[in-house]
């Protein structure tokens, strides 16, 4: 602190304590890269929510499929027509609409069953501890994308809800493990022990005591979850198996167009790019959280 | 060290029982059974549906399938691929080599490259130079795996034709080719796929080196060091990086499956004949026992990668052996 000497830094007023939330935000605010990414995801979130007044023609729409296919970008078509000769740009633009809704929605299922096995783990300790986290190791050993390629094939033609589920259920494993050290650090604090003292039920403690002390870490877990979940759709879009046609997602463009990937470019380089700046901004996004919450 | 050793080794054997427990019951849990795309054909009669299952012993009680299908795994058997006609062990076994190939190839090169970025963000910390190269390796962290394979082959086969499109060798003229014709074939064949991958590795290697080296520069021997008159590449060189390299060890560990999942989409752009290409045309085929097969032999590769690197780091922290 300017002007101020070594001692009397040293005897610090008592402050108040920020609650995460607010602590997360002066965060975000302070760091320029910050600012900038939550401007950009704000815009990408807007777009979405505003697709169909903005999208310039109907996503699904295959108006000529002989002599409307496969255009270049061009005033009509900033972005190009697919070969089914429909508009390139508008199934982007409708396409951050369904790819951050399955980030987000999928991110959810993940952090209920994180939370909820980590806490477990953490607070029951000893055997039920170990065997627990012995499947979480067994389940962290097998890389997600392989999980969901055994999973989707054995399911095929899945709908989009379980599509988001089975994300979900395979992105929980590092977040519980997480949850699990810091219940375990919090479970002798002694706030804790005053609970128990005064008789609260071991639930009660679970869910108003040691859950809200998790905000940070899950903060942090969700915003880069949502960024991971966002690649993983892709890739699966984009080898066949994500989201059904005609809707659109940015991996399922990419795909339509990966027959002729030379000659129909546009329509791997667009939605890619989309797919990167949101990726990037979410990623700042949880950087920035997490340098805050573990400096505390 | 040799008692560390058989706890890790037991260890990674529950994990794998539990992955086989785990794929048995996806298979189990999925409506139909694995021949069910090809059975639910109506020219298909009865009677070959029965005679099918009876043979594939999915008749039986799913408490004998179980043993059955465990037995079958202790001995290196996967089952039967259809598309190939061949046990998906074999497929496989004849597909590995490419796939390790390829990872290991890029496993070094990232863990080169990456460093050598985070020391030269390190070294000029905090100015433009850091700033940009921390959005560059930023940008390349944040990018999916086949989204960069895709504009690697477009820039590099399609636009400034460099390298050949795909495969692992030249399909006509390998055959007729010398010995080091052939090597530079192959070398010629690998080298694009090899560098997408090793780009996309470095960027989180970078990202976390220069982390590590950030953490150990306010260190008590840092200081000691300077204060000896060591120039700052001199304190970098011998003192922050050798005590930040001890993460690396455990980034490796990490690193494994990001490494394997990007060799599936790299191998699919590149038509490498790797694991990946053999379990990523098989999703089309529907092809369920070859697709299970990479599931299973991804996750032992990632639980041995992840075992290897606490061996190495045991090794390198003799703190770790005391107990």
């Amino acid at each position: 602190m300017p002007g101020q000497t070594q001692d009397s830094a040293r005897i610090e007023p008592a402050r108040p304590r920020e609650s995460p939330l607010a602590l997360g935000v002066r965060a975000i605010l302070r760091k320029r890269s910050s600012r900038v990414a939550i401007i950009v995801l704000g815009v990408i979130v807007m777009i979405a929510i505003l697709a169909p007044f903005i999208a310039p023609y109907d996503p699904a729409a295959q108006p000529d499929i002989v002599a409307g296919k496969d255009l270049p970008p061009s005033l009509a078509h900033p972005f190009g027509t697919d070969p089914y000769s429909r508009d390139v740009l508008s199934r982007v633009i409708y396409g951050a609409r369904l790819s951050l809704t399955i980030g987000i929605l999928a991110t959810m299922v993940s952090l209920t069953f994180g939370v909820a096995y980590g806490a477990i783990a953490g607070y029951a300790s000893g055997l039920v501890d170990g065997v627990m986290m012995r499947l979480l190791d067994a389940l962290l050993s097998i890389p997600r994308l392989l999980l969901l390629l055994g999973v989707l094939v054995a399911w095929p033609h899945l709908s989009i809800g379980s599509l988001i589920l089975f994300l979900g259920l395979t992105g929980w494993f590092g977040l519980s493990r997480i949850v699990r050290g810091q219940v375990l650090a919090l479970k002798h604090a002694e706030f804790v022990t005053a609970a128990e003292a005064l008789g609260a039920s071991r639930r009660r403690i679970l869910v108003r005591h040691l859950l809200p002390n998790l905000v940070s870490p899950i903060a942090v877990a969700s915003t880069l979850g949502i960024a991971h979940v966002i690649v993983l759709e892709a890739g699966l879009s984009y080898l066949g198996i994500g989201v059904p046609q005609p809707m659109a997602s940015w991996g399922n463009i990419i795909y339509d167009g990966t027959d002729q990937i030379a000659r129909l470019w546009w329509m791997s380089l667009f939605p890619g790019l989309f797919m990167v700046i949101t990726v990037m901004t979410l990623n700042v996004l949880g950087e920035s959280l997490r340098d805050v919450y573990e400096r505390r | 060290m040799l008692r560390y050793l058989a706890r890790r080794l037991g260890q990674a054997a529950v994990i794998v029982a539990i992955v086989a427990t785990i794929t048995f019951a996806l298979i189990h849990l999925a409506p139909g059974d694995p021949f069910s795309e090809i059975l639910d054909n109506p020219n298909v009669s009865e009677k070959v549906r029965v005679t099918l299952r009876a043979q594939y012993g999915l008749d039986r009680p799913l408490a004998e399938q179980f043993v059955r299908y465990v037995n079958a795994l202790a001995h290196g058997e996967l089952g039967w691929s259809f598309s190939h006609d061949r046990p998906v062990s074999e497929v496989l076994s004849n597909a590995l080599p490419n796939t390790l190939l390829l990872m290991s190839v890029a496993l070094v090169g990232s863990f080169v490259l990456g460093i050598l970025v985070a020391l030269i963000q390190v070294a000029r910390k905090g100015t433009a130079v850091d700033h940009t190269i921390s959005a560059v390796t930023l940008f390349f962290f944040s990018m999916p795996d086949f989204w960069l394979g895709i504009l690697a082959l477009l820039a590099f086969t399609y636009w400034l034709p460099i390298f050949p499109v795909g495969g692992a060798v030249d399909p006509v003229m390998h055959e007729f080719l010398g010995l080091g014709g052939r090597i530079i074939d192959r070398l010629r064949h690998l080298m694009l796929p090899a560098l997408t991958l090793t780009v996309l590795a470095s960027a989180s290697v970078a990202r976390f080196q220069r982390a590590a080296l950030l953490d150990v520069l306010p260190a008590d021997y840092i200081r000691t060091a300077r204060l000896k008159g060591l120039t700052e590449r001199q304190v970098l060189r011998r003192h922050a990086l050798r005590n930040a390299l001890l993460p690396i060890i455990t980034l490796i560990g990490l690193s494994f499956p990001a490494l394997l999942t990007g060799a599936f989409f790299i191998e699919k752009i590149f038509a490498w004949p790797g694991m990946g290409y053999a379990v990523v045309t098989a999703i089309g085929r529907r092809d369920y026992a070859l697709v299970v097969g990479g599931v299973i032999i991804g996750s032992i590769m990632v639980t041995l990668g992840s075992l290897l690197a606490d061996l190495l780091y045991a090794w390198a922290d003799p703190r770790l052996r005391a107990h």
